[in-house]
């Protein structure tokens, strides 16, 4: 009982962190209705400053170097964007510099970062719908980690903390008398989230700024005919919100890696709904609460009777995600949604009436690519052909139903571990594999299909919020369960088999109908196997064909019908849970059958590979190619890291890092919300076919004149 | 059972106060039946009541013979009871086909592994009742736009159509004239009876008296959530209650001359296409 105690009082410093990044995203979304995703991302930018000022003295900005290397650029000295600032001499300080200088450039870089958001993400996005806007603050999420990999090298540090929260401080023995002993930096770390919270509180009641704030909040109409600038105030807000997470992420450095900040979102997340999105103190205690209940429950979990094979450790991301799904079912009906001035329109997502056309022409052109006629692009090839596999799943779930769900990679990474378990058989099957797996030993085919049923039901597990919860709400929801599933049971030793916790060989017996598929190549020891590109190209063009005809169909209607209006639909006649599930089960399908192929393309799957920002990486590139078209799906597999354009461009630019591509990748994800909606590349190029391509560009598409009946025919047979 | 809706003391309560309140109602099949009454009386809140959007406190609501108190909004559309809302709320990412066809045929468990197959169920009674709606609201010139590529009247002649699509039992019309044009309105009061021949019945709440008055059978008057009378046009038109709640003697006559000539003019060109 005391060690329980001791284990919940021991949370109080993940829960002060919490607290902390709670308060800031309640502020952004006082500010601007916005719920933040990338806050925690803000926060670990901040840190990663902090931390190499205090071990290099550089200041690093929060943009790279993108600018090519071309020789009239040279000439004209234009080829380098200044990203790093040397702004210590280590000769001039000895040992570190000092702190409150180093603090105060961490905060202007986090104030910088809070107005890019304001200025380049969410002004122009302020009138977006909100798929628009989640998957703005997703762009913003992916684009500061994939910076912080350019930059810092995504490595763990060591950390350089803040003075009175060192690790090295003396803990308190014997607390309270319960027998345990607890870093002091706990309480001051308490401390300062209370005295964060407060600040932020007083100023929300007292000052003329934050009463107008709270009255734009409450009615934005209102507070601009009061002569209140809404977007005035949502900037300042938003700076406001950013100096909290560099605050926060400084405060909280010597706990932790900064590369961990941006997951750390999904308890600050947790903390701001049990605030409700207004109440400062809320928030504060929710933070507070779920950093004990993490803490006491992975103490609790500690226990005999807790079923082996869920991750101990797992517990500790699981809370978060707990407290989410209890506020948001008994309290989701109460929370604030901000009615903005006015809403756009949701990306189009015309049927398609050539997809025979395009399918064959589709597929030849990845046959020829392939191995079966030359063998140089096979991995690349591959590599963007399981992508959009992967990415047919989310054009289903977001693209036609409007659901946005962050969790689909996730589920494609439990359904390829569970193929593995499925069918291992205890024997080595290759050279190259490191680990036995044992497993049911079924035949490959039994195995595919148990596999995909397994991602289907826990993708159907996941599902089940939204049909209470919609929109941003769900968005949150699942985020934390990406980071819940991945330490619960990816990482589970005793379901994913042993050695699942750092490595894990593809699914053995690599055979179908005594063929061998697997993409690891024997003979050149590369993954280019020709047999494996050709059924990987049949699946996903089956699929792809699939979901197109889904959207041909009446299923398809219907979930647009859903996506545009729940109350008509169901007026209509169409039972929306049904279809809702409907729509995550097929989804969760195709997400599965991805994963259990990547399983089959490289050497080894790692809980690492299904990793939430590779998932969001792809989410970004399906959104850019066109989320709501299977042509958008080709584009979007073609873009990816990996695939074949980065492989292009290795060939021109020399080499361009994953990071790279990803930060490339999150600005594109902005720019097409703001610009076409999400209706991606795909309907940008189909739309410059009927109408004229500018007409995208105008502020309100609503203004665009009626087209007439033949012109749309020219647009929806331009898409496949 | 020759009523195709029947209530009775159907009781919707906000917050204390009683939006419906023991409203007793009866649609016979076949018939034509108006609900009217001031701002605020209530009209759409009964809508909403019998369809399921708002939870009633107290009474019953009985459609084709069975109690539907129990179901959800989607249950009661799939028997055929099928509304239109007042504030549009179309489908705007699909185009105004699309729009009918999502109300035409219904969902089988197995229907999405047809249309991944491209075998979709094509059955010609829902087309010909698409072609109707289409045919009978005059859009049919449109029937590929998206709706928000049309006027707001059209808008709402979308609405109707949508839920005639459906080919209900019973159609609830929410003030289905009101931010139409002239041309607009006309194409809606010269049709509406047609509905009637279509093996249906409808129910008809709208502002515009000469409307109601001109083509229902018999009308309900609501004011304050209680039914204050109901008879025939002819005896609502000429009702001393109905006159002080809410026509007002001089008003409500020239609104029921202007309706009356609305609906003549309408036949008089014979169907023309808005």
């Amino acid at each position: 009982m005391n060690q329980f105690i001791i284990a919940l009082i021991a949370g109080v410093g993940t829960g002060s962190l919490y607290a902390m990044l709670g308060t800031g995203v309640v502020v952004a979304f006082r500010g601007s209705g916005v719920i933040n995703l990338g806050h925690g991302a803000v926060a670990g930018y901040s840190a990663y400053v902090f931390n190499e000022l205090r071990t290099s003295g550089d200041l690093w900005l929060p943009w790279f170097d993108i600018i090519p290397e071309w020789g009239f650029l040279k000439t004209l000295r234009l080829n380098n964007l200044p990203t790093r600032i040397h702004v210590f001499d280590f000769e001039m300080y000895i040992g570190k510099p000092p702190i409150v200088p180093t603090v105060l450039i961490s905060v202007g870089v986090s104030v910088l970062i809070g107005l890019m958001m304001h200025l380049l993400v969410f002004r122009p996005l302020r009138n977006a719908p909100i798929l628009g806007k989640v998957i703005g603050s997703v762009g913003v999420l992916l684009y500061l980690d994939s910076v912080i990999a350019v930059n810092f090298g995504g490595q763990n540090r060591s950390s350089s903390g803040f003075w009175v929260f060192s690790p090295f401080s003396d803990p308190v023995e014997n607390f309270l008398g319960l027998g345990g002993t607890i870093p002091r930096a706990n309480f001051y770390l308490l401390f300062a989230a209370v005295i964060m919270g407060a600040v932020v509180f007083l100023l929300y009641r007292y000052t003329k700024f934050g009463i107008a704030t709270r009255a734009a909040d409450e009615n934005e109409k209102g507070a601009s005919l009061l002569g209140y600038s809404p977007q005035m105030l949502a900037g300042v807000n938003w700076v406001f919100s950013a100096v909290l997470a560099g605050l926060a992420g400084i405060l909280f450095l010597h706990k932790t890696q900064p590369s961990l900040y941006a997951t750390f979102i999904v308890g600050g997340l947790g903390a701001a709904l049990f605030g409700r999105l207004t109440s400062i103190p809320m928030t504060v205690a929710g933070g507070l609460i779920i950093g004990m209940m993490s803490g006491g429950g992975v103490q609790l979990a500690n226990n005999d009777w807790w079923p082996n094979w869920l991750e101990i450790e797992g517990v500790r991301t699981f809370m978060p995600l707990l407290v989410i799904i209890l506020v948001l079912y008994f309290q989701g009906d109460k929370l604030p949604i901000r009615g903005t001035l006015s809403v756009g329109r949701q990306p189009h997502a015309p049927a398609s009436n050539n997809v025979a056309v395009g399918t064959i022409f589709a597929v030849g052109f990845a046959l020829l690519l392939s191995n079966v006629f030359v063998s140089k692009w096979e991995s690349v090839l591959t590599a963007a052909v399981v992508a959009t596999l992967f990415m047919f799943s989310l054009t289903v779930l977001v693209g036609y139903l409007g659901q946005i769900s962050l969790a689909n990679y996730s589920i494609a990474g439990f359904a390829a571990f569970m193929m593995v378990r499925f069918v291992g058989d205890g024997t080595l099957q290759r050279e190259a594999d490191y680990y036995i797996i044992n497993g049911l030993d079924m035949p490959t085919i039994l195995g595919f299909v148990c596999a995909v049923g397994a991602g289907t039901i826990l993708g159907l597990l996941i599902g089940l919020p939204a049909l209470r919860i919609r929109g941003v709400q769900l968005a949150v929801v699942t985020m934390s369960s990406v980071l819940a599933i991945e330490e619960l049971l990816t990482k589970s030793r005793s379901l994913m088999g042993d050695g699942a916790a750092a490595i894990q060989p593809t699914p053995s017996k690599p055979t179908w109908f005594g063929q061998y598929i697997g993409g690891y190549n024997k003979e050149t020891f590369r993954t280019d196997y020709w047999k494996y590109s050709v059924l990987l190209i049949l699946i996903t063009a089956l699929v792809g064909v699939a979901v197109v005809n889904l959207r041909r169909g009446n299923t398809g209607r219907r979930f647009l019908a859903i996506r545009a209006n729940e109350r008509a639909a169901a007026a209509a006649g169409i039972n929306v849970k049904n279809a809702k599930m409907l729509g995550f089960g097929i989804s969760s399908a195709i997400a599965s059958m991805a994963g259990i192929m990547l399983a089959y393309k490289i050497p080894a799957i790692q809980a690492e590979n299904f990793a939430i920002f590779s998932g969001l990486g792809l989410l970004a590139f399906v959104y850019l190619g066109g989320i709501t078209t299977g042509y958008g799906a080709v584009v979007g597999g073609l873009l990816v890291a990996g695939g074949m354009m980065p492989e292009f461009l290795n060939l021109h630019f020399g080499d361009v890092e994953k990071g790279m591509i990803n930060a490339v990748g999150a600005v594109g994800l902005i720019v097409n919300a703001i610009v076409t909606g999400g209706e991606g590349v795909a309907l940008l190029q189909s739309n410059a076919l009927g109408k004229e391509p500018l007409a995208l560009l105008r502020r309100n598409p609503d203004e665009d004149d009626a087209p007439a009946a033949d012109e749309d025919n020219a647009t929806e047979g331009a898409s496949v | 059972m020759s009523n195709i809706l029947e209530t009775s003391g159907l009781t919707v309560t906000f917050g204390g106060l009683n939006a419906c309140d023991k409203v007793d109602l009866e649609v016979p099949k076949g018939q034509f039946v108006g609900l009217i009454g001031p701002n605020g009386a209530g009209k759409t809140t009964f809508i909403d009541a019998i369809t399921g959007y708002v939870p009633t406190s107290a009474g019953s609501a009985v459609f084709d013979g069975e109690d539907i108190g129990e179901l959800k909004p989607h249950e009661r559309a799939q028997r055929g009871l099928v509304r239109t809302f007042q504030s549009l709320e179309l489908f705007e990412d699909l185009s105004v086909r699309d729009n009918l066809l999502v109300a035409g045929y219904e969902s089988r468990w197995y229907s999405f592994i047809l249309d991944m197959l491209y075998m979709p169920r094509k059955d010609q009674k829902v087309e010909e009742q698409i072609e109707w709606a289409l045919e009978i609201m005059g859009l049919h010139d449109v029937a590929d736009a998206m709706p928000s590529d049309l006027s707001h009247g059209r808008r709402k002649l979308v609405g109707v159509a949508r839920a005639l699509a459906a080919s209900p039992k019973l159609i609830l019309l929410d003030e289905p004239a009101a931010g139409l044009d002239t041309a607009e309105s006309q194409i809606l009061g010269g049709h509406l009876r047609e509905f009637l021949d279509h093996d249906m019945s409808v129910f008809l709440i709208d502002h515009d008296m000469g409307l109601v008055l001109s083509v229902c059978d018999y009308i309900y008057v609501l004011d304050f959530g209680k039914i204050i009378a109901q008879g025939t046009p002819q005896e609502v038109r000429e009702s001393e209650t109905v006159k002080k709640a809410y026509l007002g003697e001089e008003a409500g006559e020239i609104q029921a001359q202007a309706g009356e000539r609305m609906t003549s003019l309408q036949h008089d060109q014979g169907g023309q296409d808005g």
